[in-house]
């Protein structure tokens, strides 16, 4: 078993803006192990990947593969070589059906033609080895995201890869459903392949890897076996310091009550389907109400019928304090209160090539102190722009940085201190955190948690099943566009118990559920 | 307005409009191939009038119809590659680089045409050898269907079997799957080992045929000279239908035929109607404002209905 297959030597690299993402990484990777990389978001992990799988070459330090120094120069190369990578944001086409999507590039042919029957048994064979429950044939827009993710390691099976990498690939599944990863991960050991596995999970790093490599500010602080260290000590190599999971220690009770936030049978259709059925709940002032659910269950329909961005018809009532704000537009929402951080945060949370100062008042430009009576007031927005960075902590340049110049974090916690100015009575959070570090994660859970502590109904939409364990007061978890299950107390359920309401095995009943709305 | 009706459904309107359609269709075919792989060619007019005109002239030089025709695919292929030059190499925005074309070639053409005719208005002086129409043997003798089959240009022939032979290499070769791929996610492409830039390259050749070939059909096989302005919006009919169908080629050829019944309506019956011939003219582009806004009506209600699979 003692056999390396791939080797990283002083493996530096400097981008062409003179940012350093990897300096002098030393790490190997034996034959059949699973080998966790862990780090921040900006650690170095991405580029490292990058590197070994041919997108990004290396400004200096050797990649040593099966023996033989390579010098990938795309991801061609590294595929031939046999190195196959599951990317975090999936590299597939949606109106293309599995089997187009896993033969593209290596196509089976007959003549001129690609070979269709043989393209159809070969996938087939593939899924049903590892059983992969895929029906090759169906295109990859009607599959869950989580079989999406079986398309993609299918991929990289058909190509035969040896060496697999997977990145942050349980950041979209259900606990049950990263259990049957787990499996077939450890099935693929078995088969003598090799594994790196990134993710922010530790608790799972702990669960799957032989070895874990730490990096921090794209320095290696060393490779461990997975016996050598504890979750407490993998975080402090990480983050360098220790970091608090539990939220409630900072709550206090608010004095504002009443309903921040009620939605009342809330349905739309979409191809004779249901995406939202008869959804209703309440957020009180001060407090937060999870929604947890695989993604793809209607949260992202959901939250677009409450801010204003819903398109398609829809019935049911939505009222921010008191008031039905269904039939209005997206600012007459916002002045009744609501603020909204979206989930695509370059998309729909900023304007990537404008400024900070344009981007951290695109909300409230009308408001009397930023609006001059003909022009913009350019000093008020200098001044408000530059205290907001201060008490959001932004890292930037100055307040012209463009939003597109900033990290992922760093912009997300421009687009908090925007929606936090306007004192929202209702803040509705969609993946707060998705994709940013540690640390600006718990920068924008403390400030949900401030706003909580103010008065303000929080509703969070999140993926993150431990994000929503750790900050709501009380739970629903969404399935195929209904109320699956509401849990009153947040502290007493467990990840397991949601993950069976996420995955359609359990199912509440109408009374039951009927306190999300009345408790 | 009677007389209208009788006369489209009479053969000879039906063997109009097959004329009238085959520029349009590879004005669309031309749309549609750039756009598989992510490339907006909306130039396809400018190609369209700089082939036809250069055909014309290649085969007064050579005095041969095939070596006109090959100069006018050169000078689409070479213009299509302008656009390939300018967006991917020099990083211009390609519908930027696709209105300078159509902004420049109608003028450069004219110019083109009077430093070798010294007339600035058609080729009717130069002697050219031109491309004729082919008649099938015993297909021909057959009654209704050997007209219409029988006896078209060469290059509305073309047009047909490069739809076929186009179509086949886009949807069921692997080459095709890959040009899809590049058009629908670059980077799933890209990740896949695709050259992206490669497959965007050749499907602008590609482009550039179509176009030139749909130029070529009008002077050199069709009216047999080069007149100013005689492409006349064709070129932008063909992305119209393009940009309609969004990918679907049998909505392609439907939406090129249907403009070309347009066109044969306003051709036909301009001279054999009491209608102004002026608004008779107008009627295609009205087709294509009509068609667009139909479309375009349907699928907001399909969206609103919540009928259509967003992608």
């Amino acid at each position: 078993m003692e056999e390396t297959i791939l080797k990283l030597q002083q493996v530096t690299k400097v981008y062409g803006n003179g940012v350093v993402a990897n300096r002098d990484v030393n790490v190997d990777f034996q034959k059949g192990e699973i080998h966790s990389i862990c780090g921040e978001n900006g650690a170095g992990k991405s580029t490292l990947m990058k590197m070994i799988f041919g997108i990004e070459k290396p400004s200096s330090g050797t990649i040593t593969y099966k023996g033989q120094q390579v010098h990938f120069k795309n991801s061609m190369d590294a595929i031939k070589a046999g190195i196959g990578m599951v990317h975090q944001h999936f590299m597939l086409i949606p109106s293309f059906s599995v089997v187009d999507n896993i033969i593209l590039g290596d196509e089976p042919k007959k003549g001129v033609f690609i070979n269709k029957t043989e393209a159809i048994k070969k996938c087939q064979q593939l899924s049903d080895k590892y059983n992969f429950e895929l029906d090759v044939t169906q295109k990859v827009s009607e599959l869950s995201v989580a079989k999406r993710q079986k398309v993609e390691i299918l991929k990289t099976l058909y190509r035969d890869a040896e060496l697999i990498i997977l990145d942050e690939p349980t950041s979209v599944l259900t606990p049950q459903e990263t259990e049957k990863l787990f499996v077939q991960l450890r099935s693929f050991k078995e088969q003598g392949k090799t594994i790196i596995f990134i993710s922010h999970k530790l608790e799972e790093v702990k669960q799957i890897s032989d070895r874990i490599t730490v990096l921090r500010s794209g320095v290696t602080k060393g490779t461990y076996t997975n016996e050598e260290l504890s979750i407490k000590e993998l975080t402090r190599l990480i983050i360098d310091r220790d970091i608090e999971n539990d939220m409630d220690c900072f709550k206090k009770d608010s004095s504002i009550k009443g309903n921040g936030l009620e939605v009342r049978n809330l349905t739309m259709k979409h191809n004779g389907k249901n995406i939202l059925d008869n959804v209703s709940f309440t957020v009180k002032n001060g407090e937060i109400l999870g929604i947890a659910g695989v993604e793809g269950n209607g949260q992202v329909e959901l939250v677009k019928s409450i801010v204003g961005l819903n398109e398609s018809e829809y019935s049911g009532s939505i009222m921010v304090n008191g008031v039905d704000v269904s039939k209005l537009s997206v600012k007459q929402r916002r002045n009744e209160g609501l603020a909204y951080i979206p989930e695509d945060r370059m998309g729909d949370g900023t304007s990537s090539e404008l400024p900070i100062y344009d981007n951290i008042i695109s909300t409230y430009f009308d408001r009397e102190d930023i609006n001059g009576k003909i022009l913009m007031n350019t000093n008020a927005i200098d001044q408000k722009s530059n205290e907001l960075i201060e008490t959001f902590a932004v890292r930037c340049k100055d307040n012209k940085a463009t939003i597109s110049s900033l990290s992922g974090g760093n912009i997300q916690k421009v687009v908090v201190a925007r929606e936090y100015e306007t004192k929202p009575s209702v803040m509705v959070a969609e993946q707060p955190t998705h994709g940013i570090d540690i640390g600006s994660a718990e920068f924008v859970h403390h400030k949900l948690i401030e706003l909580r502590n103010n008065g303000s109904a929080v509703l969070l939409v999140s993926a993150d099943l431990n994000e929503v364990m750790n900050l709501s007061d009380r739970i629903i978890v969404m399935f195929e566009g209904h109320v699956a299950g509401y849990f009153k107390d947040a502290n007493s359920v467990t990840d397991h118990q949601l993950g069976m309401y996420m995955l359609g095995a359990s199912r509440q009943s109408a009374e039951e559920i009927e306190g999300a709305l009345n408790d | 307005m009677i007389s209208i009706i009788k006369g489209i459904f009479t053969l000879s309107f039906l063997l109009v409009v097959i004329r009238l359609s085959t520029p349009i269709l590879f004005a669309g075919m031309s749309s549609f191939a750039a756009s598989t792989t992510g490339i907006g060619n909306i130039g396809v007019e400018a190609i369209m009038t700089m082939s036809a005109l250069f055909a014309i002239l290649g085969s007064y030089w050579t005095q041969s119809a095939i070596l006109g025709l090959l100069i006018g695919m050169l000078v689409g292929v070479l213009m299509a590659m302008m656009i390939a030059f300018f967006s991917m190499r020099l990083g211009a925005n390609p519908t930027l680089v696709g209105i300078a074309l159509n902004t420049f070639a109608d003028s450069l053409a004219i110019f083109i045409l009077y430093l070798f005719t010294g007339d600035k208005g058609s080729s009717a002086s130069l002697a050219v050898k031109t491309m004729g129409t082919i008649n099938i043997p015993f297909i021909k003798d057959i009654p209704i269907l050997g007209q219409i089959l029988s006896g078209q240009h060469v290059l509305t022939y073309v047009c047909w079997i490069c739809l076929i032979v186009f179509g086949i290499l886009v949807f069921k070769t692997p080459l095709g799957l890959r040009m899809r791929s590049c058009g629908l996610n670059p980077d799933a492409a890209k990740t896949a080992g695709i050259n992206v830039q490669r497959l965007q390259v050749l499907s602008l050749v590609f482009s550039g045929i179509f176009a030139s070939l749909g130029g070529i059909f009008l002077s050199l096989n069709y009216l047999l000279i080069y007149s100013k302005l005689m492409v006349s919006g064709m070129g932008w009919m063909g992305i119209a239908a393009n940009g309609i169908a969004s990918g679907n080629y049998f909505l392609l050829i439907v939406g090129c035929l249907i403009f070309g019944i347009f066109r044969a309506v306003s051709i036909v019956f301009a001279t054999t109607s009491n209608f102004p011939s002026d608004l008779l003219t107008a009627v295609p582009y009205v087709a294509v404002i009509v068609v667009i806004v139909t479309v375009s009506i349907v699928n907001y209600l399909k969206i609103k209905k919540g009928n259509v699979n967003e992608q």
